[in-house]
């Protein structure tokens, strides 16, 4: 990879984390998950998760209301009634300072997400690259989130891999 | 293991588990809500820590970094 690339991927990289952190602590959680990741890959500025997401269909914008109803519902199944809107997010607040933290599973699709951008040419790390990795959970809350959405997680990674030229 | 009154019999663990999430993020979001309005009412971290069951240092090195305007004490 050329320093141009590098410089370029590092700055994807602080991007998708950076904003992935801002997701979690608006959402009042502690650290970031895949369901962050995922939000945080849909703004990044290539738009390859928002096209993946429009190949099959979903609508990329929902994701958030998705994961919100999908916390709601499981409360809701368990017998813990609550309002639709549960507590506000509470505050505003900042990321504490120091290394990035996230779940293991976040760091799994991470890690993942940029082995698959290894395999592509240029081997950027794309946001497409985070939708495929996050296609592969099997369960927790993005997947509970995607299956709210109606989506098919084969078809979304199949379409996210075709947006970066990836078999699927 | 005798059953918790009032809490859902587990047998359905995907769902039970997915309801664990939800209420750990919910408790998240209370304790943060709770600790910054104590702060604003004058507490100390010796107090909060002593209502959350966990010592000032805790309290204070877990809870200040997320405020957007820590409060040291």
């Amino acid at each position: 990879m050329g320093l141009l690339n590098a410089v370029k991927d590092l700055r994807t990289v602080r991007q998708l984390l950076t904003k992935a952190e801002a997701e979690a602590l608006r959402a009042g959680e502690e650290l970031p998950g895949p369901e962050h990741l995922l939000l945080s890959a849909l703004e990044l500025p290539d738009g390859s998760a928002v096209r993946a997401f429009e190949r099959v269909g979903a609508d990329p914008s929902a994701l958030r209301k998705a994961i919100e109803s999908a916390h709601h519902g499981a409360l809701a199944a368990a017998g813990f009634a609550e309002d639709e809107g549960g507590l506000e997010a509470p505050v505003e607040r900042r990321p504490a300072p120091g290394v990035f933290r996230s779940t293991p599973q976040a760091q799994q699709v991470f890690q993942q997400a940029v082995a698959l951008s290894k395999s592509t040419r240029p081997s950027l790390l794309r946001s497409a690259h985070v939708v495929a990795a996050t296609c592969t959970l099997e369960r927790g809350t993005v997947v509970r989130a995607l299956t709210a959405l109606g989506v098919d997680r084969a078809r979304l990674k199949a379409a996210a891999c075709a947006e970066v030229g990836i078999p699927g | 293991m005798k059953e918790l009154k009032g809490i859902p019999a587990p047998d359905d663990p995907e769902a039970a588990l997915a309801a664990v999430v939800a209420l750990r993020r919910r408790a998240t979001q209370l304790e943060l809500a709770a600790v910054i309005e104590a702060v604003r009412q004058g507490w100390t971290w010796a107090q909060i820590g002593e209502a959350l069951g966990i010592s000032a240092q805790a309290a204070h090195k877990k809870f200040t970094p997320q405020l957007r305007e820590p409060q040291g004490r």
